[in-house]
């Protein structure tokens, strides 16, 4: 049986399930509604505008998010990728920063950005900076001897040796954790919205509650796992693959 | 004028009994094919291209540290082609690295024509023995990088890669990806891409040691034919006492930690050489038994280490 179909088969299954347990009866269709109901409250809320605008607002906030992310965390990487006992330090600042919750900035940025969109977005970028550092760093500091040796002695010096050699040397390894990167912002931007709702996904989702209407709350969550699932399986494991074919890396 | 089998360096630290038999003009005469070397046409003459004087180097090793090299003194002339061997971890990767600049000595200087060395430069390509291609360019893009490097206009760089790609027989190979080639093309691909920035001295290590027997003869010889293409000054290390036999003008044998120069063996052979050659068989066995003994001293030494700890 094909990849695609077994996949499917087994979302099907899982839906048997859900619907199974409902027909059942456990408890009253307000706490546990049937998919049908679900994808109901879906199709409203695309009707009303409310969903897609929701998702929107997220996705930018999230492109946003991430992109600063990157930039900033592949600077701070190469920052702490040099060597020397304040690289050092900064090193183990980065891997603490890591652990810390993003979501415990937001009290400081709301303090310091105002109750708004930039203390989401700040949040959002808390959530995967280090990580996307952390990357960085490893992805270059990792690289084989020999390939920055032959860059040197063919008279790669200073920014060129990172850009032409050491990046490109460690992109493969980059991207990899970058997907993590980006499931951490999505996390993190979820957070945000939750707690200070000002519309974006995680905002329907709490209004949704407000509302007591289990349907939606559902149907929200539904579509925050489906876009993370379509971004880092679709977007960043297909970017991962294509990379890997052209550094020659691929198993096979 | 006969220094045949000598140790250009720092001889003294060694056993005795290995002494003995090469001091100069001891041992007999029939024993010494490589011996006339001194008036091999022209590389005699020839000015002096890359000087190493008292290269010291040490890593920090458990609570002390590692003396790799010791005493190094070597003089290369122009257009010569050096090939080192000695024992695993006796300091020859160490000693290219010091050369190409990527690592400091600790003490000793370093020059290339009579200029003192400092840091990494594209006069001292280096030529490595794996995962030293790009493998994000293509073949072209790996061979115009260090072209790129200097700032040399795209139009151009292609051109002068292009060149070295059908000097190495790749021409039809030029917009394939690193990972597309076998291993022998990737190391040609290696060495052209070393050679296109014009080095002044071509350093390589063990390029060819992850290729088999069959291969590894076709590239010795075809870089045989670059060195004469080219007349590069050559430092090149192998395992191989054949492979060093095959290409070089003297072969530096080196002594296990600390790394010394063992014996230097000048081969006034004609090229290219065949296996079977009584000269090129003498020359062999004559390396081999240098190597040997120094093998079996690193062992020895390995082994004693080991009981220690
Ligand atoms: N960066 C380093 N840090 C610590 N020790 C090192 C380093 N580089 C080399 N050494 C040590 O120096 C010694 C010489 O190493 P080197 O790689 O030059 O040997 P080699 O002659 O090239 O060996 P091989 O034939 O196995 O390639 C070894 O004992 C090695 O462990
Ligand atoms: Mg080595």
């Amino acid at each position: 049986m094909p990849a695609v179909l077994r996949k499917a088969a087994f979302f099907a299954i899982l839906l048997l399930f859900w619907q199974g347990a409902c027909s059942l009866q456990f408890c009253p269709d307000y706490l546990l509604p049937a998919p049908w109901q679900v994808v109901a409250s879906l199709a409203q809320g695309w009707r009303e505008g409310t969903l897609l605008y929701g998702l929107l607002i997220s996705l930018k906030r999230m492109g946003i998010g991430f992109g600063l992310a990157v930039l900033l965390g592949g600077a701070l990487g190469l920052l702490v990728g040099r060597s020397g006992p304040l690289a050092q330090a900064g090193r183990s600042l980065l891997m603490g920063l890591q652990s810390f919750p993003s979501i415990c900035w937001f009290p400081f940025a709301i303090i310091l950005l105002g109750l708004q969109e930039g203390a989401i977005i700040f949040v959002a970028v808390m959530g995967a900076v280090f990580s996307a550092a952390i990357a960085t760093r490893d992805g270059i500091g990792n690289l084989p001897r020999n390939l920055t040796g032959a860059a040197l002695t063919l008279g790669a010096r200073g920014w060129r040796l990172y850009t032409a050699v050491k990046l490109p040397a460690a992109l493969p390894g980059i991207i990899t954790g970058l997907k993590q990167s980006w499931s951490f912002t999505w996390r993190s931007l979820m957070g945000g919205e939750l707690l200070f709702g000002n519309l974006g996904l995680g905002h329907l989702l709490m209004q949704a509650r407000d509302l007591g209407d289990m349907p939606r709350v559902l149907g929200v969550m539904l579509t925050i796992l489906l876009v993370g699932m379509i971004i880092e399986q679709g977007l960043f494991a297909r970017l991962e693959r294509a990379v890997q074919r052209r550094w020659g890396l691929e198993s096979n | 004028m006969e220094r045949v089998l000598s140790a250009e360096a720092s001889s003294a630290a060694y056993p005795a009994p290995l002494r003995t038999g090469e001091a100069p003009g001891q041992a007999a005469e029939g024993r010494r094919p490589w011996r006339s070397v001194v008036g091999r046409q022209g590389k005699a003459e020839a000015p002096e291209k890359l000087a190493l004087r008292g290269i010291v180097k040490s890593f920090p090793h458990r609570r002390g540290r590692l003396v790799a090299l010791e005493e190094i003194n070597l003089s290369v002339r122009e257009g010569e082609f050096i090939c080192l061997v000695g024992p695993s971890g006796c300091g020859k990767s160490t000693l290219l690295r010091l050369i190409a600049g990527l690592e400091k000595p600790d003490a000793g200087e370093i020059s290339i024509n009579g200029q003192a060395v400092d840091g990494p430069g594209a006069e001292r390509a280096m030529v490595f023995q794996e995962n030293a291609l790009f493998p994000w360019l293509t073949v072209l893009g790996n061979v115009e990088f260090g072209l790129a490097m200097q700032g040399m206009g795209k139009r151009v760089r292609r051109a002068r890669a292009m060149e070295y790609l059908a000097m190495v027989h790749l021409a039809p190979f030029a917009h394939h990806y690193v990972h597309e080639l076998s291993g022998g093309m990737r190391q040609l691909a290696a060495i052209a891409r070393a050679l296109a920035v014009n080095p002044a001295v071509l350093l390589m290590d063990e390029p060819f040691a992850s290729l088999d027997a069959q291969i590894r003869e076709m590239l010795n010889a075809e870089l045989l034919r670059l060195w004469a293409e080219t007349g590069k000054t050559v430092l090149f290390v192998t395992h191989s006492v054949q492979e060093a036999v095959r290409l070089a003008d003297r072969v530096v044998v080196m002594t296990y930690r600390p790394g010394r120069i063992r014996a230097i063996i000048e081969l006034d052979l004609p090229r290219p050489r065949e296996e079977g050659d009584p000269g090129v068989v003498r020359t062999r066995l004559a390396i081999g038994r240098h190597l040997r003994e120094e093998v079996t001293r690193a062992l020895q030494e390995e082994r004693n280490h080991a009981g220690r700890t």
